[in-house]
């Protein structure tokens, strides 16, 4: 057979890679060519129709788009970069990608193989640079080895845990000559993306459940990666149990869910976090129990015994020793566990949420997002966002105050609707994210909350949203500061601010020369209007607004306090007694 | 949790692939971890390789390190023990885990 291939059946490995691409269901890279990746950027001038190639203005924003696509898509986004500066300029999108679990395929030209060691033109060592932070990474050096890399590429990327893959794509390979016959990947003798699940401990979680008089359950990224937002409706709602997320799992229960208590964490809600210190079965499900949500590790539920269900068995006892760990899918292990619980009168534990959000509204939320004098909130900005969008905007953010207050603020009525850099924490990220997630789901209003610092880390991919058409609205929240960084001055540094005021450019200036609609609101009788503007059509918009320059984000536990202790302003702290 | 350092081995069955022993040392490093010894050499099972390390550390640092480089995707099975453990367990261990993930 393979001897009987004639010349017009043999392609190009240039070729051949987009046509795996194309057998892998893709239709959309985003990308910058350069020197080792021209092979393949000239074969794709062949597949124009087939595959769809936003060209970014840096590295950074491909790999930061792709994240934002498969984040907002569930499938794996593709990055096509050259060799040496266009790989390590992806790099930081990787980590980023690896450490919130985002399918990710990379492809990054490299010299030909002959050259591999001689410190050639552009040669960087791409395997070493991202093996800490890969899922998978592959130096492909023949042309026989792309199918077979690149679908076991799009098998690791997608499946268990997801995460970023890099190939690394020799020139050789690319001019290199082959047949094709597609296969895709469904096994790894090495590899288990789906544990079998052990029966007993599914029953021994369901005794512990039953056995609980006030469990609390956490839930982070896990379950919108395992699409179980359904199956966690359903266990929560038969046992009865209350309910909050991580910063990744925001938007995985709808806005209103009556057991859902709101987030946990540094800048989460007080109900939760209070909870976390009260309940004696703490149920932590997809989630990975970073020190943003934990505060001091020491105390964190001391008082309660802890089950963990994740795919991913290092993750157990990794941080918080648990009494049991649940190996597992999220969408096959939670149903096993529902159908063992007993629908249970529970201890009435109704008045610690009740106390607490009746606390953080007085006392944080109202002022927040109702001032009644002074220049426009932050939070306030957030809050009009999600009403006037009805609750239906896919929110990115960039990280920061910006990011601290998208999460609280914003409201949500479908999954998959906030995506921010949660793990690496990497400003830059919200506008490039925000291209790529409305690349992925061009029927959805997305919708960017960026700071002044975070949007000047990429500017540049304006110039995308201009060649693309993006139909992203910006909404730039102003404060003239690095805020976040500001802020930890103000309360941690003696108000030394150290390189944090920023001067800013005139953006609406920025805005034309791009040829993006714009308007800029410093008064808060224009916002609701701006934001109705804003969402009024489906083109590129940049809202800038002025806001408070010194404003803060509370409630904040501070970094290594117990997830008890949390300060409602400058000077007070969280007190049950009020 | 337990506190005592003691001298372990881990040993760590991975297929044939380039780079791999970086992939895996780096996992030592990255917790501050010295490693005593490293031996790699091929396996009694055909195209796997044997990574055999001594470090000095804790029960629960040692735990986390194996189920860290378990999950690296060419790494069939990684084990660990107090150093003068008794070794020839994994021989049967390796042999069902090859009989039971063949296609
Ligand atoms: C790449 C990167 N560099 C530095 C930081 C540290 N950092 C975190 S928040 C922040 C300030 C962000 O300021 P801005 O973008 O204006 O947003 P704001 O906090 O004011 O909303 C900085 C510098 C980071 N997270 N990422």
């Amino acid at each position: 057979m393979a001897d009987q291939i004639t010349d017009e059946q043999m392609f190009s490995g240039s070729e051949i890679l987009l046509k795996s691409l194309i057998a892998e269901g893709v239709d959309t890279i985003f990308g910058y060519p350069g020197g080792q990746i021209m092979p393949t950027y000239d074969k794709l001038y062949d597949y124009q129709k087939e595959l769809r190639h936003i060209l970014v203005r840096h590295e950074q924003g491909a790999i930061h788009a792709a994240q934002g696509y498969a984040r907002a898509k569930g499938i794996p986004g593709v990055v096509t970069v050259t060799s040496g500066p266009g790989a390590t300029n992806v790099i930081t999108g990787v980590a980023d990608a690896m450490i919130d679990s985002t399918p990710v395929v990379v492809i990054a030209g490299q010299v030909a193989t002959h050259l591999l060691g001689t410190d050639a033109f552009q040669e960087t060592d791409v395997i070493g640079l991202t093996t800490p932070i890969t899922k998978w990474s592959y130096q492909i050096r023949r042309v026989e080895d792309i199918q077979w890399a690149v679908a076991r590429a799009f098998y690791i990327a997608s499946t268990g845990r997801p995460g970023p893959v890099v190939l690394d794509f020799t020139a050789t390979a690319q001019k290199g000559k082959a047949a094709f016959n597609y296969e895709k990947c469904n096994f790894i003798r090495s590899y288990h993306p789906y544990p079998e699940i052990e029966e007993k401990a599914v029953r021994k979680a369901a005794k512990m459940i039953n056995e609980a008089k006030k469990p609390f359950l956490v839930f982070g990224q896990g379950i919108i990666l395992s699409g179980a937002e359904k199956e966690l409706q359903a266990l929560v709602e038969k046992g009865e149990i209350p309910c909050a997320s991580t910063l990744l799992g925001l938007s995985a229960l709808p806005d209103g869910f009556p057991l859902y208590k709101g987030m946990v964490g540094m800048h989460g809600n007080i109900a939760p976090n209070v909870m976390t210190q009260e309940c004696d079965l703490l149920i932590a499900v997809g989630m990975r129990f970073d020190d943003r949500v934990t505060g001091n590790t020491a105390t964190y539920a001391i008082q309660a015994r802890k089950i963990h269900i994740d795919i991913d068995e290092s993750e157990f006892n990794k941080v918080i020793p648990v009494d049991l760990g649940v190996l597992g899918d999220a969408k096959a292990v939670l149903p096993m566990i529902t159908e063992l619980i007993e629908k249970k009168p529970r201890e009435d534990w109704g008045l610690t949420s009740t106390i607490c959000d009746a606390v953080e509204k007085h006392r944080v939320i109202d002022p927040e997002i109702h001032p009644e004098s002074g220049e426009i909130h932050m939070g306030e900005v957030v809050d009009t966002l999600a009403e006037v969008s009805g609750k239906n905007a896919l929110i990115v953010t960039d990280v920061g105050q910006n990011q601290m207050l998208g999460a609280r603020y914003s409201r949500f009525n479908q999954t998959r609707s906030m995506i921010t850099s949660g793990g690496l924490g990497t400003m830059g990220f919200g506008l490039p994210a925000a291209i790529g997630a409305k690349v992925g789901r061009p029927d959805r209003q997305v919708c960017c909350l960026v700071g002044d610092g975070g949007i000047q880390m990429v500017i540049q991919e304006l110039g995308t949203i201009m060649q693309e058409r993006t139909g992203v609205k910006i909404v730039l929240l102003n404060n003239n500061w690095l805020g976040n960084v500001r802020m930890w001055q103000e309360l941690f540094y003696d108000q030394r601010y150290s390189s944090t005021r920023m001067i800013n450019p005139d953006y609406s200036q920025i805005a034309s020369a791009y040829g993006i609609r714009y308007r800029m609101v410093d008064k808060r009788e224009e916002l609701r209007e701006a934001v109705e503007e804003m969402l009024s059509d489906d083109m590129p918009y940049i809202l800038e607004t002025h806001v408070l320059e010194e404003g803060m984000v509370f409630p904040m536990i501070p970094p290594g306090k117990n997830v008890n202790e949390i300060m409602l302003n400058n000077d007070d702290w969280f007190d049950y007694g009020e | 949790m337990e506190n005592n350092e003691h001298l372990f081995v881990v040993s760590v069955y991975s297929e044939n692939q380039v780079g791999l022993l970086g992939a895996i040392a780096n996992a030592f490093t990255r917790r501050s971890l010295n490693i005593e010894t490293l031996n790699v050499e091929p396996s009694e099972f055909e195209g796997v390789h044997r990574f055999t390390f001594k470090t000095r550390t804790t029960l629960d640092k040692v735990e986390s390190i194996v189920k860290h480089i378990e999950k690296k995707v060419d790494v069939l099975k990684a084990f660990y023990y107090v150093d003068n453990e008794y070794l020839v367990k994994e021989h049967d261990i390796l042999a069902s885990y090859i009989d039971k993930h063949k296609r």
